[in-house]
């Protein structure tokens, strides 16, 4: 089949959109990458272009100054403890759900996912003053428990449909051979779902890295501040101090983790974003 | 398997009820507890705690800030559904048919945002803004429009506006991505069935491509809906906190500012109530309108 001029124009024309977007995509973040090497004066002078030199001195004053190091390390527990529970939660009820019969097993299936579509943020009244009640509130192990519970039905959700895939007969020959459904859950539906587990690990992961409102809402002393709640801090401050460099730096003290994630783990990210968007 | 019953219940009892147990206390009770909230006059301290009634639902009829935070949520809502849905669509289309070689790039470009904290979008998209300093300001001042400069964020009838186009550039990856996923799933044949037939690439798009990938554009739709009304609050608290002069104010960013502010809590509880009928209203009537036979050729 021959093409007409116009189709090749056509071709090289429909670049153009996806070269605008790719530059709206990618230059804030590059902007923001650029910004935290400049000095607050040269921010004023030229803040769209490179800097001049590149001194770490935002890096040092975030970290020392604006404590970011201790909130890089709250994050870090927050997300690690959240996402281990979440899986300790998870699992187990996911395999329940898809593999063992019992009464009322759709129901407890649908009454997760449906709590995936509701406002938390009416509930969150109220578990204020619960973990206010549980010397919770200002605590960080108290936001990793809320974040593991509030990530279960996609957990959950991702996971059973994971574990559907894995052959019966493996649990059958385990069971026969006298294996305990506890161990079979532990050696080998545990293994076998590795996949998806990695997946919502992932997802989760960067999910409480990110989350901002709950823990502005449940942490308020600055020593436990998150690292989005850090940021927001300085943000706010410098509206007066004018101290954007630091910002740059803990922006992109913030996105380098989610960055090195996506670059390892592209695919099941995207995977698994959209395949937990698509349950409707 | 051979077991007991016994055995089996107490395995499933493990299984279930510790999980349980924590989804119900960290999930469903504050739930049900935050309907019951909305029904006392409460500032946090457990002596001032009295049962009012309806008043703060006939409060809540009677605020004038109310039916603004309601008109903005929708407002958002539209904007993004449109936004999203012809950028998204545009370029999953783009992305698929049109044999780019270096598409997995474009895909994996348009996809990060998606992932990144909206703390750190919203920064950005602050300093984008910034009247003095922001991108948007010197570039009009380039290209010779100055007096179309404003302070965005700061200027009441463009502050609202201002939000979308962060939260379309947040979140077009993630919607290209279940609409590549749909178009992929279509069989070459009828594109090829379609070629003989004589059908221009256009009348492809609007008679085969569109009509299948239906389903996936259905869910991109309420999935917008849904996190929009449920989560808008966030970008705004990050980006403006609700002003100027309440401008940008949504139901969640006026619920946090009722509770944790001014602490109201009662009311806040309304407020919160008012979201979860709003929201699943929305999308009920939203899902009985897009209710459309599945095509199947």
């Amino acid at each position: 089949m021959k093409r007409s001029v116009g189709q090749i124009l056509g071709r090289a024309g429909i670049r153009i959109p996806l070269i605008l977007w790719t530059i709206a995509v990618l230059y804030p973040i590059f902007w923001m990458f650029l910004g935290s090497f400049k000095s607050n004066a040269e921010i004023y002078r030229n803040p769209w272009g490179f800097p001049e030199s590149f001194s770490l001195d935002n890096f040092v004053t975030a970290w020392t100054n604006y404590n970011i190091d201790t909130s890089v390390f709250n994050s870090l527990i927050v997300t690690v403890i959240g996402t281990v529970l979440t899986l300790v939660l998870a699992i187990p009820t996911a395999y329940a759900i898809e593999r063992i019969q019992f009464r009322g097993s759709k129901a407890l299936f649908l009454l997760y996912i449906s709590a995936m579509m509701i406002p938390m943020v009416l509930g969150w009244i109220p578990l204020f003053f619960l973990l206010a009640r549980l010397n919770l509130l200002d605590n960080i192990y108290g936001l990793a428990i809320v974040y593991a519970v509030s990530q279960l039905p996609f957990t959950i959700f991702v996971l059973t449909s994971f574990i559907s895939t894995i052959p019966k007969s493996l649990e059958e020959s385990a069971a026969m051979d006298g294996m305990s459904p506890y161990m079979v859950l532990w050696k080998i539906i545990t293994p076998l779902s590795m996949s998806g587990i990695i997946t919502v690990t992932i997802m989760n992961a960067i999910q409480f890295w990110n989350e901002y409102f709950m823990a502005l809402i449940f942490l308020n002393t600055s020593s436990n501040y998150t690292l989005a709640l850090a940021i927001d801090f300085i943000s706010s401050e410098a509206q007066y101090t004018n101290a954007w460099g630091t910002l740059f730096a803990s922006l992109v003290i913030a996105i380098i983790p989610v960055i090195v994630l996506y670059a390892i783990f592209q695919r099941r990210i995207a995977k698994g974003l959209t395949e937990g968007a698509i349950k409707g | 398997m051979v077991q007991s019953k016994k055995q089996k219940y107490l395995f499933l009892a493990f299984c279930l009820i510790p999980t349980f147990l924590l989804f119900a206390v960290f999930t469903l009770y504050p739930l049900f507890s935050g309907l019951y909230y909305s029904f006392f006059d409460w500032s946090g301290s457990s002596q001032n705690k009295e049962f009012i009634g309806f008043a703060n639902y006939i409060k809540l009829v009677k605020d004038a800030i109310i039916p603004n935070t309601i008109m903005h949520d929708y407002f958002l809502v539209v904007t993004k559904v449109i936004g999203i849905m012809i950028l998204a669509l545009f370029f999953a289309v783009a992305l698929t048919q049109l044999k780019i070689k270096e598409a997995p790039f474009y895909r994996i470009v348009f996809f990060f945002p998606n992932i990144m904290s909206v703390v750190v979008i919203g920064i950005l998209w602050t300093f984008i803004y910034n009247p003095s300093l922001g991108l948007i300001n010197s570039g009009l001042e380039f290209i010779g429009l100055e007096s179309l400069a404003k302070p965005w964020l700061g200027d009441e009838t463009w502050a609202l506006p201002s939000l979308v186009l962060p939260s379309i550039w947040a979140g077009i990856g993630l919607f290209m991505l279940m609409l590549i996923g749909g178009i992929s799933n279509i069989s070459k044949s009828y594109y090829e069935a379609a070629e003989i037939d004589g059908a221009s690439e256009w009348q492809q798009f609007w008679k085969v491509t569109l009509p299948l990938i239906w389903p996936q554009i259905k869910i991109s739709i309420l999935y917008i809906v849904i996190t929009t009304l449920n989560g808008s609050f966030i970008i705004v608290q990050v980006m403006t906190g609700g002003g100027p002069n309440n401008a940008t104010h949504v139901m969640g960013s006026y619920l946090y500012q009722q509770a944790f502010v001014q602490y109201n809590f009662g009311y806040g509880a309304t407020i919160g109530v008012m979201i979860l009928i709003l929201s699943l209203l929305t999308v009920l009537i939203l899902q009985f309108f897009m209710r459309r036979d599945k095509v199947e050729y």
